[in-house]
């Protein structure tokens, strides 16, 4: 029900503008920006909850599902550390798996309070692509309560901005269908 | 001399990333300021640039006066050098602020052409590990735009067609009525593999991307992975410089510059066709 008024709201922030446009105006760039912003904030919200050793396993398997409908099919996340060049690619299910099974007694996964939203360019067939880079803090504690590992971590998603219609009451509708691509991991030196 | 020099540093960052932003949850004490302070994409270094967005990173209206305003980019620059190389205040970043902030500014733009991509990566060859800089620069094609090799540097390549001594080169050539004879001399351009090229046009320039794909499609060389990404910017009116990752913690971190040079626009011909011949 939610995911049917969230689309819905989309839709409707966009009534009237059923042709594709080639260059978006400042305001449309910002609520392409915004409905980016809410998928990658699903997905931190998911990864939190994924990586939380609290979360009963079910519960789990149904968010990395919703994870993976965020994604393109083949999207992949690539994992480096700052004591290593070469980057391990995941798929989003794997990811996700991976963090499941991290052995600690209790983790903390917490998200910075920033966002940045680079600009939207457009690929050779059309579609738009921009990049958002988010933070995320993750800390991993054994059974006596002792910190064993923390680090800092860039997240350089892929968003895909494709201009889409749809059918309602017969009329055409235009609105604009996100899906994130490939993420890129990357351990920082902020602490 | 360095704690001032971290003063001016912090007063700086703090007076372009306002305000100092933090949030507890649990455990944790996380403070922003850095990571607002970082260039975090290299789009983000074109937006501080050219000052087309405000200090929390909001993106600004072209119709806002802030937009692109030169005096707002004599402020923001400054934090676009690596001032661990530059400092803060050197002659050469303060006679670069002043000239891209002039009434003929000029801006970075995406598809503004004149910026290259050095991509640093590691490739396996002949068994071992070996290190290559792919060079790619945004293309525009169909409805949009991409990013293409133009040039590879390989050390190996380098080696196989090394710059003689013109002397030398004289010596290797087929006489003017070669032809004549049905080229039955042409068997010594063959002897020496070394000095076969010395036998091309004096036009001739070998084709690095060219012999990088052969090498590929042979599967001699096997990517393994990139190690290193930095970008040569020559699209700045009489200047080159190069941008690259700063991992590090402190008020002076992400893309930033590392390396400017003045650089008329004739002199930039060279470099130009080094990276996209």
């Amino acid at each position: 029900m939610k995911k049917i008024l969230a689309t819905l709201a989309i839709v409707l922030c966009f009534v009237g503008t059923a042709l594709a446009q080639d260059e978006l105006s400042f305001e449309r760039k910002q609520a392409i920006d915004s409905l980016a912003l809410e998928k990658v904030r699903d997905l931190s919200k998911y990864i939190k909850i994924a990586g939380s050793k609290d979360t009963p396993f079910s519960e789990a398997n149904r968010v990395i599902d919703r994870a993976e409908e965020l994604f393109m099919s083949d999207a992949e996340i690539g994992v480096s550390s700052l004591s290593s060049n070469t980057i391990t690619y995941y798929r989003v299910r794997k990811y996700f798996e991976h963090l499941m099974r991290l052995n600690y007694d209790r983790v903390e996964i917490e998200w910075y309070n920033i966002e940045y939203v680079s600009d939207l360019q457009r690929q050779p067939d059309g579609t738009y692509v921009g990049v958002i880079t988010i933070f995320q803090t993750f800390r991993g504690y054994d059974a006596e309560g002792n910190l064993e590992y923390k680090d800092t971590t860039k997240k350089d998603i892929t968003v895909y901005v494709k201009r889409k219609e749809t059918q309602i009451g017969g009329r055409t509708i235009g609105f604009w269908d996100v899906l994130l691509g490939d993420m890129r991991v990357k351990e920082t030196s902020n602490r | 001399m360095k704690i001032a020099r971290n003063i001016f540093i912090l007063a700086l960052t703090f007076a372009f990333v306002w305000p100092v932003a933090g949030q507890t949850i649990g455990d944790f004490k996380m403070d922003e300021t850095e990571l607002y302070a970082m260039t975090k994409q290299m789009g983000q270094f074109m937006r501080r640039f050219n000052y087309e967005e405000d200090q929390f990173g909001e993106r600004l209206n072209p119709k806002d006066p802030r937009y692109r305003s030169n005096e707002m980019r004599r402020q923001s620059l400054p934090i676009l050098f690596d001032q661990e190389k530059y400092g803060t205040q050197t002659e050469l970043q303060k006679y670069f602020i002043e000239d891209v902030t002039k009434g003929d500014s000029t801006y970075m733009t995406f598809l503004g052409g004149r910026w290259y991509s050095e991509v640093s990566a590691t490739f396996k060859y002949k068994g071992k590990d070996v290190n290559i800089m792919l060079f790619l620069a945004v293309e525009k094609e169909g409805l949009g735009s991409k990013w293409v090799l133009t040039n590879v540097y390989f050390s190996e390549f380098n080696k196989l067609f090394p710059t003689g001594e013109i002397a030398e080169k004289e010596k290797y050539f087929l006489h003017p009525m070669s032809h004549e004879l049905d080229f039955m001399n042409i068997y010594k351009a063959f002897q020496n593999s070394d000095v076969i090229e010395y036998y091309a046009s004096k036009e001739y320039q070998p084709d690095y991307l060219t012999l990088f794909f052969y090498e590929i499609k042979q599967g001699n060389l096997v990517f393994k992975h990139v190690d290193s990404v930095k970008f040569h910017v020559l699209q700045i009116k009489d200047w080159y410089f190069e941008v690259s990752w700063f991992n590090r913690s402190g008020l002076n971190s992400g893309w930033l510059m590392s390396n400017v040079i003045y650089m008329p626009e004739k002199e930039k011909y060279n470099l130009i066709k080094f990276y996209q011949p």
